[in-house]
């Protein structure tokens, strides 16, 4: 007979990793497995911004607490993943962005977020690299950027040095309820352990499927690229009021452009694309605002899934009516919020109170208000 | 100059000037302008932007990007891009 | 990026070296209106590069008088040449966005052949990044399209035929190398020689390269690699040493040459971005230089209507990318209904027969050039390997031992195929390397993830003209 975990996590992005890594420094005896390598989907291949400025009003006061997580990475986490703590700026170009920005920066300010409001002049003065054409900006000094691609490597070492059980690529297809906890079917053959946590990203959906749950999960297709490594041409993480830009410039020199725009794609297996038509929109969008892009190569670009739930907020709780069995995911702007929330559910795996509420997904297993037929 | 490459066919194009960091140089116009810097005893066109370590051109194909520098204000692949009158070149990458 | 209708042409070709203008030249005789790209001004590819500086005239190479000839079949064909233009964007229902002078273009059509052809493989020892070390096939540019001789105390060294050529070109314009360093020995050679029955032409300028190299008395050190270049801000001298005929360095003198350049190539690596980038399936191929997209010997990928041929699709050289040409417009215009199957099966009798002649001969070539792995186990640990990001052999072994075990893991521990050659430099043998570290086979350690853009391009050249309006941006994010 194999092994009796204490948990199992599926699914070693941010959130399982993080998961994984406080139970175990909680005392739990913890194995992770995952299709591939740590944190090569989502967690490995977004932007990496950690902002106020795109994160859901409801999420600020967890992106708060997760950002001073970030910043202290070298601490709880022991590696470093290349994390900047800077000024961020959101633009407004038009009057009508200026009323969306002035909108929305109040919202997330009444929820705890230091965001304040200052004009395109002010903004010049804080990120000189910047555009002449803003009218208004959000300004935060809450905001910076992770390396995303050193998250893998980072939490890899600190799962390993905690004593978790790593099962890199290998895929889960099922999981059985035993009267032990549970036991989930895996290439590498099937592991038991007493308690689990769904955290597989876009595939949360089939995982849930194996409980019998239903909890629909929309895939998003999100475009980014990178430049070449450049001279300083930026020092603060640049977005727009509506969300869909962010750009940063790494210290090696190469900006990330993102935003969000959509390539197509589905997360049932094939190849991503990314539409050419709205990286030039970004890349249009990234250079109106940071002109001195225009002088630099676009060296790579490519697809990141995003998972979202149908209200866009996260499935981060017990599964309804499964004892010892957990969920994570679909966190808007997750790679900032990702490790506390993630924290929070290894407290409450550990019978711990979390500091802040979950967010149960007892509201998402009931048929849509509004859905039709 | 001593050690440069030595063209060794007659050439028909027409020869026009362009200055490499404000010094005149001649090459038959159209030529690759990797070509041109080598005829012209150019080697070392940049350095590498990590480790700052000299770096030529290499594979004149398109494909290594070590002859990518600064030409007309622009970063521009030296072997990819012909020779024309007046242009102006800056031994310097990206960074 | 305005576009007249949906679909440009019925096929269209990618590269236009000799695999790409065959089937090009091919898929349009038989009616399908074909757009052929390239990033060059002229046709020609590698093998076939246009002279630039030279005459045509009695000295010309056979390959430069076969891509004349070939050129001069384009030009009276009804094949649109879009030459001069960097493709950029391949996307499925083969949408190509390529960057040309007036700026970013669309061409679209249900049919894609791809023949982009190989890049050299160098494999890395310290000082390899000094200016003055050079490609082979660089050594090969210059001498066939511009004209230009390395100064005169350069070296060349490597493995394979392209060696012969070159010196032999060199030394009969009157600038030998100094010395040759062969990773082969005289034994390999000669191996090749049956392979040659079939190819008296071949054999002829074979003979012709010995000729030239014996009578100008280059001494040629056979079993031999570079060990390292040494110079300040360029190549001032390169330190050779034995090896076996796998390239292990074995127990013998160093020697120091002083030099001006060095010349130096280990094969081909197949150029198999655009069939990866469009999820085509690929298998490794040790002999054929690598990944290649898997094809039936139409040059059909695993996608419907795609079809990849050329040094691309695995290196077998130009004369077998000629017949591969033929093969594949035929298929292309069977699969789009120009000719019947009875015609596609007679008229591929021939190519197919060429393709079986030349299979010994292409095979004989690329075993000589083929990777060996002993070679890449013997780098040195501080010798570069990702060219762009300075990354060295030990940062890689470091990598792998921190838990890095596929090549795109690899990439992100420690940025290695991460900066502006895309990975083309370093990727074989930083795969190769991870490989062995794990003493693992190359299929478990994968290939690079393709990614647009295929080569990089400026965003300048991406914008356009635009105003801050014509930006579609869509709906804000949920707040």
């Amino acid at each position: 007979m194999s092994t009796l975990h204490d948990l199992i996590v599926i699914g070693g992005g941010i959130n399982g990793a993080t998961t994984a890594l406080f139970a175990a420094r909680g005392g739990m005896d913890v194995v992770v497995v995952d299709r591939g390598p740590l944190c090569r989907e989502a967690s490995g291949v977004n932007a990496g911004t950690l902002t106020m400025q795109m994160t859901r009003v409801a999420l600020i006061p967890y992106a708060l607490r997760a950002h001073q997580m970030w910043a202290t990475a070298r601490e709880w986490l022991g590696h470093d993943v290349g994390v900047v703590v800077c000024d961020g700026l959101s633009l407004a170009f038009t009057e009508q962005e200026a009323e969306l920005l002035t909108f929305r920066a109040g919202k997330r300010r009444e929820a705890g977020a230091p965001i304040t409001l200052i004009t395109g002049q002010q903004a010049l003065q804080i990120e000189p690299g910047l555009s002449d054409k803003a009218l208004l900006a959000g300004h935060c000094r809450v905001d910076g950027y992770a390396n995303a691609y050193l998250t893998g490597l980072a939490f890899r070492t600190a799962l390993l040095d905690a004593g978790v059980t790593l099962m890199e690529n290998n895929p889960a297809t099922d999981i059985q309820q035993t009267s032990s906890g549970f036991e989930v079917v895996t290439n590498q053959g099937p592991v038991r352990a007493k308690r689990v946590v769904i955290a597989g990203g876009v595939w949360i959906e089939e995982m849930m499927g194996w409980l019998g749950i239903d909890l629909p999960i929309k895939t998003l297709v999100n475009q980014l690229a990178v430049t070449e490594r450049i001279p300083t041409a930026m020092r603060t993480v640049v977005g727009i009021a509506n969300g869909l830009l962010s750009l940063k410039q790494y210290h090696h020199g190469t900006v990330v452009i993102g935003g969000g725009w959509q390539g197509v794609g589905s997360r049932d297996g094939g190849a991503c694309s990314l539409l050419p038509e709205r990286l030039v929109g970004n890349i249009r969008l990234a250079c109106h605002a940071i002109p001195a892009l225009k002088n630099a190569r676009l060296a790579r670009a490519w697809t990141g899934f995003e998972a979202e739930t149908r209200d866009a907020l996260p499935a981060v709780g017990p599964i309804p009516g499964i004892t010892n069995a957990y969920v994570i995911g679909s966190i808007h702007s997750g790679y900032t919020s990702g490790p506390y929330l993630a924290k929070l559910l290894a407290d409450q795996i550990l019978g711990r109170e979390p500091d802040l509420p979950l967010f149960p997904i007892d509201r998402l297993l009931t048929p849509e208000p509004h859905a039709q037929g | 100059m001593v050690s440069a490459f030595t063209r060794i066919l007659a050439n028909h194009h027409e020869l026009v000037h362009f200055n490499v960091d404000g010094v005149d140089c001649v090459a038959p116009a159209g030529e690759p302008l990797a070509t041109s810097l080598l005829a012209a005893g150019y080697l070392m066109l940049r350095q590498s932007p990590n480790q700052h370590t000299p770096r030529g051109a290499f594979c004149l194909m398109g494909v290594c990007q070590e002859c990518a520098i600064h030409v007309d204000g622009q970063i521009a692949q030296a072997c990819m891009t012909p020779v024309r009158a007046g242009m102006d070149v800056q031994l310097r990458g990206v960074v | 990026m305005s576009r007249s209708s949906p679909h440009d042409f019925d096929v269209l070709v990618l590269g236009g070296g000799p695999a790409g203008m065959v089937s090009a030249i091919t898929a349009s005789q038989h009616g399908l209106s074909v757009g052929l790209i390239d990033e060059q001004a002229e046709a020609g590819g590698q093998i076939w590069r246009a002279p630039w500086a030279a005459s045509s005239g009695k000295d010309a190479s056979p390959e430069v008088r076969d891509g004349h000839k070939m050129r001069e079949t384009l030009a009276r064909s009804n094949v649109s040449c879009l030459f001069g233009r960097r493709i950029w964007s391949v996307t499925d229902q083969y949408r190509v966005e390529v960057l040309g002078a007036d700026g970013v273009e669309t061409y679209q059509a249900p049919h894609l052949i791809v023949a982009l052809g190989a890049h050299e493989r160098v494999i890395p020892f310290p000082g390899w990044t000094l200016p003055g070390v050079m490609g082979l096939a660089a050594a090969t540019i210059m001498l066939k399209a511009h004209g230009l001789a390395p100064p005169k105390d350069w070296v060349l060294a490597g493995v394979g035929p392209l060696l012969a050529a070159v010196a032999a070109g060199y030394a009969r314009k009157g600038h030998p190398p100094k010395a040759i360093i062969d990773l082969s020995g005289p034994s390999d050679w000669l191996a090749t020689l049956p392979s040659l029955a079939s190819r008296p032409g071949l054999f002829k300028q074979g003979v012709g390269w010995v000729v030239s190299i014996l009578s100008s008395r280059i001494p040629i050190y056979f079993r031999h690699a570079i060990r390292r270049a040494e110079g300040q801000d360029r190549i001032a001298a390169c330190v050779i040493g034995p090896v076996d005929q796998d390239g292990h360095r074995v127990a013998g003198p160093e020697l120091s040459l002083d030099c001006d350049a060095l010349m130096i190539g280990n094969g081909l690596v197949p150029g198999g971005e655009v069939p990866r980038l469009l999820g085509a399936n690929q298998v490794y191929q040790h002999e054929l230089g690598g990944w290649i997209p898997d094809c039936d010997r139409y040059g059909r990928t695993s996608l419907k209507h795609l079809y990849a041929i050329g040094d691309g699709a695995g290196i077998r050289g130009g004369a077998v990318a000629c017949s591969a040409g033929q093969l594949a417009g035929l298929a292309v215009a069977h699969d789009a209904g120009f000719i019947d199957a009875a015609s596609f099966a007679r008229q591929s009798v021939q190519p197919l027969t060429e393709n079986q002649k030349l299979a010994a001969f292409s095979a004989a070539m690329a075993h000589m050039i083929r990777l060996r792995p002993a070679q890449v186990a013997s780098i040195s640990p501080e010798a570069v390997i990702c060219r762009c990001e300075d990354v060295t052999r030990q940062d890689l072994v470091c990598a792998a031992k921190a838990g890095a075990r596929d090549v795109n893991q690899l990439k992100h521990f420690t940025r290695c195929g991460m900066g502006p050659c895309q990975g083309r430099m370093c990727g074989d043998i930083a795969a190769e390397i991870l490989a062995q570290e794990h003493q693992v086979s190359r299929q478990a350690v994968g290939y690079w993830t393709a990614r647009p853009p295929l080569r990089p391009i400026s965003l300048q050249s991406m914008l356009g003209r635009f105003e801050y309006s014509d930006i579609p941006i869509p709906k804000p994010a949920p707040l």
